[in-house]
């Protein structure tokens, strides 16, 4: 039996060790934040020259027959570009572990699952909300988007939604790690599922670019839909994160 | 003791290894065979990154429960590939894998020591060359001191003098109750030291010996 001196860790410890190793690897590599907020950036302009340039973001609007609040559609632009940024990070999050064969010896040392799960977990949803951080000011700013007072509810929004986004993004990543076809098999495995999650989130945000309050965002099933989701996934990807990564 | 009874393990339609019978006492095991015979397979299945389709792995009777935390504990691996992070140096590497392991801060040094890379510790790995990141990663399998220890391929790409230092490392980890498998197609180096060996062709069991009686291919 081993004689050397041990010093045991507990999951928290262990899962900040490896969030803390995954930081470091991307703030020394810089690979994907800059991929997520290129690609965000990139997105965000093509879709700000496919509106005429005089359009204004306000809830006041009469609409005819069959046509939709510029509000909608804004929030679907928002999040559809949130959806592909993200899955462009969550698809290098074992990306660093595969390229070098360090699935194995991470697989193999003595870290519960779920706290390998919530390590990249947050180091993925550390990646979203930086390229968020950047993304939203340009957003507001090309489609002229003035939340006032209302930030704090939409910020609160998008932590929901990211949370979410993070739990089947983080746990789709580890099953499509270890296909061949891993850059495809993500996005099938993990948009049917993300559905929910994004309509929602387009459906609260639409809300809130018309006028909407917290007691507007509340109110709506749309909420509720979107806190359940996080907490089913979450738990979902800390249990289900064992057989993802099983051989 | 390590006991494999009817191990089959399959890639696809590939059969990798086949009725594997196999008892693997303490001390070092060679494990030989010309490529695609299995070896790396077998290291993997008894690590319990591979699981067998068939047949049962017990270590000292217990049957192998990847989940079973206590047990990965025990267990070192270095397989083909280096498995550590290349943009991490090697003394972070070494500490992070020591610390996952729950080995003593102060073991790190010593097992970098061992492998003659103390001067390269806060080297980053992806600037070492293919010889010295083959000795972090052998490092990084031994920094927690484990029983088992399953080595695949330790001295590919090394020159003599670093063979050397992983066969003292090597030696110098082995003790009672402690299994080492190492496989490799150099048998010489393995023959000063080894106390059985195991030869695999084609998945299946070719020769299994004790010391004594052992030939090396």
């Amino acid at each position: 039996m081993s004689v050397i001196a041990e010093r045991k860790r507990g999951v928290v410890a262990k899962t900040w060790l490896l969030t803390r190793k995954d930081m470091t690897i991307e703030a020394r590599g810089r690979e994907t934040l800059p991929a997520m907020v290129a690609f965000s950036f990139a997105v965000t302009l093509l879709l700000a020259f496919s509106l005429p340039p005089d359009v204004v973001v306000s809830s006041e609007v009469e609409l005819g027959v069959g046509t939709v609040p510029l509000t909608d559609v804004l929030a679907g632009f928002l999040w559809v570009t949130v959806l592909f940024a993200g899955l462009i990070g969550f698809a290098r999050a074992f990306e660093v572990e595969r390229a070098e064969g360090a699935l194995d010896p991470l697989f193999l040392a003595p870290v519960d699952r779920a706290g390998l799960f919530a390590s990249k977990a947050i180091a993925n949803f550390v990646s979203l909300v930086a390229m968020e951080i950047c993304l939203v000011p340009l957003f507001a700013l090309l489609f002229g988007v003035n939340l006032g007072g209302r930030w704090f509810v939409f910020i609160f929004v998008m932590a929901l939604v990211d949370l979410g986004f993070v739990m089947i993004g983080t746990l789709f990543s580890a099953l499509a790690a270890q296909t061949r076809s891993r850059e495809l098999m993500l996005p099938i495995l993990a948009l049917p599922i993300l559905v929910p999650i994004f309509i929602a989130a387009t459906e609260l945000t639409g809300d809130l670019f018309a006028g909407g309050g917290v007691t507007t965002v509340a109110s709506r099933g749309w909420f509720g839909i979107l806190v359940a989701s996080d907490i089913v996934f979450a738990v979902i990807g800390a249990l289900a994160f064992e057989f993802a990564v099983e051989r | 003791m390590i006991e494999l009874s009817g191990v089959r393990v399959v890639y696809g339609r590939t059969i990798a290894l086949d009725a594997v019978d196999l008892r693997i006492d303490e001390g070092v095991t060679g494990l030989f065979g010309p490529n695609g015979s299995g070896k790396s397979t077998l290291l993997r299945a008894i690590a319990g990154l591979q699981r067998p389709v068939r047949g049962t792995i017990t270590f000292d009777g217990r049957l192998r429960d990847p989940s079973d935390l206590s047990l990965r504990r025990r267990i070192g691996y270095a397989g083909h590939e280096i498995g550590l992070y290349g943009r991490l140096s090697v003394e972070e590497n070494i500490s992070l894998f020591a610390a996952l392991c729950d080995a003593g801060p102060g073991r790190v040094a010593d097992v970098i020591a061992a492998v003659g890379l103390t001067d390269r510790a806060a080297s980053r790995v992806d600037e070492l060359s293919a010889g010295l990141q083959r000795r972090a990663a052998v490092a990084r399998a031994i920094v927690h001191d484990p029983d088992i220890l399953l080595l695949d391929e330790p001295f590919a790409t090394l020159d003599d003098e670093a063979a050397d230092l992983i066969t003292d490392a090597i030696k110098a980890w082995r003790g009672p109750g402690k299994i080492a498998v190492v496989a490799t197609h150099g048998a010489k180096r393995l023959k000063s030291f080894a106390d059985s060996s195991v030869v695999l062709r084609r998945g299946l069991v070719a020769s299994d010996r004790q010391r004594e009686t052992v030939v090396m291919p």
